[in-house]
C-alpha cells in the first residue's frame, strides 16, 4: 500500500494529459498536458526524474528510460531526462536520450542511446539505432538498414489530429490515471 | 522454406554437371533428364511493373524505355513513391473593395509524391504540386537527347544499308526486268539495279560528328579545399547511378525516377525445346501454366539425423525419402561409379518397347519451326568439384515408395500398405515417405580441425512413370532413371 501511495505522489500528470492505467510508470515522472501514454508503454525514471512536455504520443511497448550505463561512476548531480513537446514514440521504440527536443518521431523499434541528444524535427526510422554519443542536427531523418541520414525540408507536423482522436477514443476502452497537477504549475517545470 | 534459407545439404547433380538443391532444378519430362537454371533457355515472357502490376507488350516497353509511366521511385532511397493529397488554401484575389470582406480561401486538393521510408517529397525537390492525382509530373530532360537521337538515326541507316546489301546477295535474278514486274520495287531499288548511285552525298552528311577524346580536365574549384563538406547535401554514388543521364551532385536536384519494369521468364529445355516452366501471363497471378520442377517428379531426399562422425568409424545416417509423383516408385541406392544411362524397364504393350527405345535415343523432336528455332547451345559438362570423403554401405534391397496421396494426411486409420521391409533398413514409413538407415564411414585422413565437412555421394536410381508419352504411344513408359546426389552430412567430431 505504501508503494502505491509512493508511486502516485511521484507521478505528476497535468490536466489534459491522458495516461492509461496499464502503462508502466516508475520513479519521478512529470507528464505535460495533452500527452498521451498508451497502455503498456513504460516510462522508467531510474537514475533521476523524467519530465515529459506537451502533446507527446507514447505508444504501446515504447520505453522511455532514464538510466545510467552499468559501469558509469556515480554522478555528482542527478541526471534529469527532459522530453519536449509533440514527439511521437511509436510502438516498441526505446528512448534513453537525456534530452529530446520538439516534433521528433521515433518510429517502431527505433533505439536512441543515452549519450544522444535529439534536437527538433528529427525522425529516427524504423529499427534504426543510435548508440554513440551524438547530437542529431535539426530536421534530420535517419532511415534504412544502414541508418542513412538525410536533411528534410521542414519539420514533421505535430500530430494534432491524432492526439484529438486518441483523447476521444482511449477513455472509452481503458482506465485512465487521474491528473493530479494543475497546468499552471506544470509550465514552470517545462 | 527451409530450402531457401539453409545451406544446400543435399545436392542433385544436373546433367550439365552443376550441383543444385532439388528446389532449383527442373525435370524435363520429354527428355527424362534433370535440367537446371544454367542449362535451360531463358526467355522473356512479359514485362510488368512491380508496383502497379501492369502488363505491357514488348513494343510499348521499348517505347517507354523499360520504365513504367505511372509509378515513380524515390531518388533518395529507391522505394516506390506514393501520391499524397494535401489541401492548399487558394486565395481568390478580391476584384473589388466591396468583396474584400469575404476573401474566400477555397481549399483546393493538390497532390505530391512522397516516400514512406525516407520521407522525401516532391516538394523537397521544388517540384510544383499537381492538381491531378494521376500525374503530369514534369519529365527530366536528358541533356544528351540530341546526340543520342542522331546516333540512333545513323545506326538505323547503317542497318538498312546492310539489310539491302544482304538482300541483294540473296537473289540474283536471271531476269531482272521480270522481277520488277512481279514485285513492286521502289524507284530507289530500280536505280540501284541499274547502277545509278542513289544519293551518295546523304550518307556523309548523316554521319554524326565522332566523339572526341580529351585529356584536359576542368580544374577543381579553389573552395573545395576550404569549404567544409556537408555530406547530407551531396548525392551518394548509388543515387547518381540510379539516374545515369544526369548524375546530379546536389541532393536537392534529385528528381523522381520512373519505376523500372521487371520481366517474367519462362524456361525451355535446350535439347527438346519444350517449356520447363511457364508462368501465368497475368502479372498478379503467382501460378504457373507449366511447372516441371524436379520437386514434383524426382524423389526428395532429406537428412534426418546423423550420429557423430569420427574418421574411420562407422556412423548411422538416417535419410528420408519422399515420392512426389502419382505413381509408385522404387528407389535403389548405388555407388557413385554406376553408369548413368536410363534403363527402360516396362512398357505395358510389349511391341512398343522397341519403338519407344528408338524415340528415347533420338531425343524428342523439335517443336518450333526452323526459323524461330535457335541452334541449341550445348555446353560441355562441367566437372564435379566436390569429392565424397566417406564410404557408404549400400543396401542390397530396394525401397518402394507408394504414390502421393493428398487425402492421406487427413486419414488417421494408418497405412494400409503391406511392405515387407527389412526393419534394419527401413525405420519408419508413412504414406509416400520413408526413412532409411545407412552406415557411413568417413575416410581416415580427415582431421577435425581442417573444417572440411563430410560429404557422401551416391547414385539414386528411381522408377519414373512417364505419362507424357501416353498421348503419343497410348502406354505409359516406366523408366529407371538415375541421379547423382552429394550430401553434406556434418563435420568430424573428435579423432579416431
Amino acid at each position: 500500500m505504501n508503494s502505491f501511495i509512493n508511486r502516485r505522489t511521484n507521478v505528476k500528470i497535468a490536466v489534459g494529459a491522458l495516461v492509461c492505467e496499464e502503462s508502466i510508470l516508475k520513479g519521478d515522472i512529470t507528464i505535460g498536458p495533452n500527452t498521451i501514454v498508451h497502455p503498456k508503454a513504460s516510462i522508467i525514471a531510474e537514475a533521476g526524474p523524467i519530465i515529459i512536455g506537451e502533446g507527446n504520443i507514447i505508444e504501446e511497448m515504447a520505453t522511455i528510460v532514464n538510466r545510467l550505463p552499468v559501469d558509469a561512476p556515480e554522478p555528482t548531480t542527478i541526471p534529469v531526462q527532459i522530453i519536449g513537446s509533440y514527439n511521437v514514440f511509436e510502438t516498441d521504440c526505446t528512448c534513453e536520450a537525456f534530452k529530446v527536443g520538439d516534433c521528433n518521431i521515433l518510429e517502431s523499434k527505433a533505439y536512441v542511446g543515452r549519450e544522444v541528444e535529439l534536437t527538433n524535427g528529427c525522425i529516427i526510422g524504423a529499427s534504426c539505432s543510435l548508440t554513440e554519443s551524438d547530437t542529431i542536427p535539426e530536421d534530420t531523418i535517419i532511415y534504412g538498414s544502414e541508418c542513412q541520414r538525410r536533411e528534410m525540408h521542414g519539420k514533421p507536423y505535430p500530430p494534432i489530429s491524432q492526439i484529438e482522436f486518441l483523447l476521444k477514443i482511449l477513455p472509452t476502452y481503458h482506465h485512465i490515471r487521474k491528473p493530479n497537477i494543475v497546468p499552471t504549475k506544470n509550465e514552470g517545470g517545462l | 522454406m527451409s530450402y531457401l534459407n539453409q545451406p544446400d545439404y543435399v545436392c542433385y547433380v544436373c546433367n550439365c554437371g552443376s550441383l543444385k538443391p532439388i528446389s532449383k532444378i527442373y525435370f524435363c519430362r520429354h527428355c527424362s533428364k534433370i535440367r537446371c537454371g544454367y542449362c535451360v533457355c531463358q526467355e522473356v515472357d512479359s514485362h510488368y511493373c512491380p508496383n502497379c502490376m501492369e502488363n505491357l507488350p514488348s513494343s510499348e516497353v521499348r517505347l517507354k524505355k523499360n520504365k513504367c509511366s505511372n509509378c515513380f521511385k524515390c531518388p533518395c532511397c529507391f522505394q516506390t513513391l506514393s501520391t499524397r493529397a494535401g489541401h492548399v488554401p487558394l486565395r481568390v484575389a478580391p476584384a473589388d473593395a466591396e468583396d474584400s470582406k469575404d476573401v474566400k480561401t477555397t481549399p483546393k486538393k493538390v497532390y505530391y509524391l512522397s516516400c514512406s521510408l525516407c520521407r522525401w517529397t516532391s516538394r523537397d525537390a521544388g517540384i510544383p504540386d499537381q492538381s491531378m492525382a494521376t500525374g503530369g509530373w514534369p519529365e527530366q530532360e536528358n541533356p544528351h537527347t540530341y546526340r543520342i537521337n542522331t546516333l540512333i538515326d545513323y545506326h538505323k541507316i547503317l542497318a538498312s544499308i546492310e539489310k539491302q546489301q544482304s538482300e541483294k546477295k540473296k537473289f540474283r535474278p536471271k531476269h531482272p526486268y521480270m522481277q520488277i514486274a512481279m514485285f513492286r520495287i521502289t524507284s530507289a531499288m530500280v536505280r540501284k539495279h541499274i547502277g545509278h548511285p542513289t544519293k551518295p552525298t546523304t550518307e556523309s552528311t548523316d554521319q554524326p560528328s565522332p566523339a572526341v577524346a580529351s585529356t584536359e580536365v576542368e580544374e577543381l574549384p579553389t573552395d573545395i579545399f576550404t569549404e567544409p563538406v556537408e555530406v547530407t547535401k551531396i548525392t551518394t554514388l548509388e543515387q547518381r547511378l540510379q539516374q545515369p543521364d544526369i548524375q546530379t551532385e546536389n541532393v536537392n536536384e534529385l528528381r523522381p525516377q520512373h519505376r523500372q519494369l521487371l520481366v517474367r521468364r519462362s524456361q525451355r529445355c535446350r535439347v527438346c525445346e519444350h517449356n520447363l516452366c511457364k508462368p501465368d501471363f497475368c502479372s498478379q497471378s503467382a501460378k504457373f501454366k507449366i511447372q516441371l520442377a524436379a520437386f514434383y517428379h524426382v524423389p526428395e531426399v532429406r537428412i534426418v539425423t546423423c550420429e557423430p562422425l569420427r574418421p574411420g568409424k562407422s556412423s548411422e545416417l538416417l535419410l528420408k525419402f519422399c515420392n512426389p509423383t502419382q505413381h509408385q516408385t522404387q528407389v535403389v541406392l548405388l555407388p557413385l561409379d554406376t553408369p548413368m544411362t536410363p534403363i527402360l524397364t516396362i512398357v505395358d504393350e510389349k511391341e512398343e518397347v522397341k519403338q519407344d527405345n528408338a524415340q528415347q535415343e533420338s531425343e524428342s523432336p523439335n517443336l518450333l519451326p526452323s526459323i524461330v528455332r535457335q541452334v541449341p547451345v550445348v555446353e560441355e559438362t562441367k566437372p564435379i568439384r566436390i569429392i565424397a570423403n566417406a564410404d557408404v554401405v549400400f543396401p542390397q534391397n530396394c525401397l518402394i515408395l507408394p504414390r502421393r496421396d493428398d487425402a492421406a494426411e487427413y486419414d488417421d486409420t494408418g497405412d494400409t500398405h503391406n511392405f515387407q521391409d527389412d526393419p534394419k533398413f527401413v525405420i519408419w514409413r508413412k504414406g509416400n515417405k520413408a526413412v532409411i538407415k545407412l552406415h557411413v564411414t568417413p575416410h581416415e585422413n580427415i582431421e577435425e580441425n581442417n573444417n572440411r565437412p563430410v560429404v557422401i555421394g551416391f547414385v539414386m536410381q528411381y522408377r519414373y512413370v512417364n505419362t507424357i508419352t501416353t498421348l503419343e504411344h497410348k502406354a505409359p513408359q516406366k523408366l529407371d532413371l538415375k541421379v547423382k546426389l552429394y550430401l553434406t552430412i556434418g563435420n568430424i567430431v573428435g579423432s579416431a
